[in-house]
């Protein structure tokens, strides 16, 4: 796995860079700004490029903009999004256009450096990855008439994970059930929540994600 | 005294006058070569006594009354000058008299309206004129033997104050005098034709009933100087000359008609100040007297300053800052002063020679009160200006400390909890377990660190207001409520920072509220409308007792209006 980081604050790039070097992943540049990022990737076409995303020069929405570019002009450059904001805005603003292939995650969650490492599988597989602090504030939103209260604390569960943007297999896998058992659970969740059920595994993290904000 | 005596004084020279040109100054003046002749000699200058004796009651400021009285006594002499085997000095004075009736009616004219000449060109015009009438004067009553002069024809025989007949001399000085008023008259023609179109609007209207008559008169004059470089004998009886005179008697009838009428019209406009100034009542809307008095005076364009002594400057009557007025052409600026104070500045037409006194003691008053109000006004304007002050200083602060916040200590934590990860990664690797456990804790205490750090960032100022705007900012403030809410019709659009900030600091505050009045449930609906966002939020809580008046600051501080019911709160935020 070959990665670029670009981070504006040297301190918190060299910790990533090298929690992720222990953890076995090849750093092959790092960037300090959304141009030098793009140009790392030019030259190195890694598969992930983890993007802070605040950055110079206006420290708003670098980061998601140039994950944009990226995801625009290089189809197999994944992008990892970190972020210090606990914001489901700017999730859905980075998934909306290019949900393959990118991920969004607290600064935090590099601790576990691991959940990192899986990220950037996930995300390397095509898949899309939301933080599971974000997935959570959404779930555990009070609401009035409260349709979630019609699912199953396993129905809950599974669609978080859903919201996640794991694929059945992975739900399956960390459920410790079958993956024709996580399949069962989806089309329950969708029908009680009146969601059109759609094969499209980027297509169903956006729904379920937009049926949460709403 | 004076001008009492002047008017006693005028009618008798005029009937006097009347006399000599029915009598013995038949064949010698104007007035005794016909019947309309007389009574337009006789008419002319006692209109003239009467404007002068009119004006100058009315108006003691200006010196115009005075010329016109004058202007008028003087106008009779030449048929003093006639009056055949009358007294020689009269006749001798009446010669050096009459040189001076057109410099009078000049410095009149120019003088119009307020007395006093304006400006260079007409300022040296009256002086040369005066000049050229006193020497011209002198050399007729020294040098000029009438006995001697062939084209002498009113009087013939006397001059009292002859020193030496120089007859080529006095000759010269005749045709220079004739040549010389003609050039005055064409001078007078041109100014009073300047002025007009200069002047717009009341002043020229003031001005027209006087410059008229004064274009007439010059044209007269005019036209007597040519007709006299051809015919060198002066006779009434040819109509040029007759023609020339009856204009000339007519010019000067309307020019006192027209300083009567503006004498009346100036009477009546003080009145109606005055019944104006009295009908605005207590305590009248601020520029409503500004308005009255431009109405007034029938001058739209009158501005109205106030001075306000404390933070020396100018406000007008809603106190806000104005420019202090300057004089331009047709325009003039009085200073008003009550007390030995100054109230105000008042820029008009210059055809109101006099506004103080068109103002009166009532209006001072009511401006007085004006001031009073236009400077209470300014404070209200600089308290305000200074509470907005206050919180867009507060919100760059907020902003800057959530930059700070994030740029700084969460960063900084951030780079020392991987650290930490990474020494405890070592210490496992040694088999350490007790640093390891340590480590452990460590990380766990910085995550929740971390996330407090955070949450705290967001309640500073959230990121996403800046970035993304209400919208988004409020569906994530619904997100993390402790009750259910729910939003209708969220803006798209844009609006200012400190207006977006208003908005979402108001329903914050209002959620937070509800909450903890019990609410269940909240409702929140913004709609642009206009030029204003309308922002309601709605509760089914306890009725509330806060009186919410940080709320009220803010939304104050946008100029905006705040709503507080029981169970809603509403706030109207301009957003021009």
């Amino acid at each position: 796995m070959r990665v670029v980081v670009a981070d504006d604050v040297m301190l918190t790039r060299q910790g990533i860079v090298r929690l992720l070097r222990e953890a076995g992943v090849e750093v092959v540049a790092e960037a300090e700004d959304a141009a030098g990022l793009l140009r790392e990737v030019r030259l190195a076409h890694p598969d992930v490029a983890l993007v802070d995303i605040r950055m110079p020069p206006t420290h708003t929405d670098e980061g998601l903009v140039a994950a944009q570019t990226i995801r625009a002009d290089y189809p197999q450059v994944g992008v990892l999004v970190l972020s210090q904001y606990v914001e489901p805005s700017y999730a859905m603003r980075l998934i909306q256009e290019y949900p393959e292939r990118v991920g969004y995650l607290l600064k935090d969650r590099v601790f576990d450096i691991a959940t990192v490492v899986d990220a950037l599988r996930r995300i390397g597989d095509g898949e899309t990855v939301i933080d599971p602090t974000i997935v959570s504030r959404l779930v555990r939103r009070r609401r009035r008439e409260d349709p979630l209260a019609t699912l199953s604390d396993r129905e809950q569960q599974v669609l978080g994970l859903i919201a996640e943007g794991m694929s059945n297999r992975a739900i399956a896998a960390r459920l410790y059930v079958t993956e024709r058992t996580v399949e069962a659970h989806v089309t329950q969740i969708f029908q009680k929540l009146h969601l059109p059920e759609s094969a499209d595994q980027h297509r169903r993290v956006l729904a379920v994600l937009a049926f949460l904000r709403a | 005294m004076a001008r009492l005596a002047g008017g006693l004084v005028g009618p008798a020279v005029g009937l006097g006058a009347l006399a000599v040109a029915r009598g013995p100054g038949r064949f010698t003046t104007y007035a005794g070569s016909s019947s309309l002749a007389a009574t337009l000699t006789v008419a002319a200058g006692l209109a003239l006594v009467a404007a002068g004796l009119v004006t100058s009651f009315s108006r003691p400021a200006g010196r115009i009354g005075d010329l016109a009285v004058l202007a008028g006594l003087v106008w009779f002499a030449p048929v003093w000058v006639g009056w055949d085997k009358g007294p020689p000095m009269v006749r001798s004075l009446g010669l050096i008299a009459g040189g001076f009736t057109f410099p009078l009616l000049l410095h009149l004219v120019l003088a119009y309206p307020s007395g006093r000449l304006r400006g260079v060109v007409a300022r040296t015009l009256v002086s040369v004129v005066y000049l050229g009438a006193v020497l011209t004067a002198l050399g007729r009553a020294l040098v000029r033997d009438p006995f001697f002069d062939p084209d002498c024809w009113a009087n013939c025989t006397d001059n009292v104050f002859l020193l030496h007949s120089l007859p080529r001399l006095a000759h010269g000085i005749e045709v220079g005098d004739r040549w010389f008023t003609a050039a005055a008259a064409v001078a007078l023609v041109a100014v009073c034709a300047w002025r007009l179109l200069r002047d717009s609007g009341p002043a020229r209207r003031a001005l027209l009933p006087v410059a008229l008559p004064a274009i007439l008169l010059a044209a007269a004059v005019t036209a007597r100087a040519i007709t006299l470089a051809r015919v060198s004998l002066e006779d009434p009886s040819e109509p040029a000359f007759g023609w020339s005179f009856v204009i000339e008697c007519t010019a000067v009838i309307l020019l006192a008609a027209g300083l009567v009428w503006a004498t009346i019209r100036m009477r009546v406009q003080r009145l109606a100040v005055a019944r104006i100034i009295t009908s605005l009542g207590q305590a009248p809307p601020p520029g409503s007297l500004q308005a009255a008095i431009a109405r007034a005076v029938g001058d739209p364009e009158l501005k109205i300053v106030y001075w306000l002594p404390d933070s020396q400057r100018h406000v007008d009557a809603n106190g806000r800052l104005a420019a202090a007025p300057i004089a331009a052409p047709g325009r003039a600026v009085t200073v008003l002063v009550r007390d030995d104070r100054r109230i105000a500045v008042v820029s008009h037409t210059a055809a109101l020679p006099d506004l103080e006194r068109e103002i009166g003691a009532a209006g001072r008053l009511a401006l007085e009160n004006e001031r009073l109000q236009a400077e209470a006004l300014a404070q209200l304007e600089q308290l305000r200006a200074s509470r907005v002050r206050i919180v867009e200083t507060g919100d760059a602060e907020r902003r800057r400390l959530e930059r700070n916040l994030h740029d700084g200590a969460q960063q900084q934590l951030l780079a020392l909890s991987y650290d930490i990860r990474l020494a405890r990664t070592a210490a496992q690797a040694d088999g350490d377990a007790p640093t390891g456990s340590l480590l452990t804790r460590a990380v766990d205490q910085a995550l929740v660190v971390l996330g407090e750090l955070r949450a705290l960032a967001h309640g500073i100022y959230p990121a996403i207001l800046a970035e993304a705007g209400l919208s988004a900012a409020l569906v994530t403030l619904a997100e993390g409520a402790p009750l259910p809410v729910e939003i209708h019709a969220a803006v798209e659009r844009r609006y200012p920072e400190g207006v977006e900030t208003a908005a979402y600091l108001l329903v914050a505050e209002a959620l937070d509220d509800a909450a903890r009045r019990d609410a269940s449930h909240t409702t929140v609906s913004v709609v642009g409308d206009g030029g204003r966002l309308v922002v309601t939020v709605d509760d089914d809580g306890r009725d509330r007792t806060a009186a919410m008046v940080q709320l009220a600051d803010r939304v104050g501080a946008a100029d905006g209006r705040l709503t507080v019911e029981p169970t809603r709160l509403r706030a109207e935020l301009p957003c021009a």
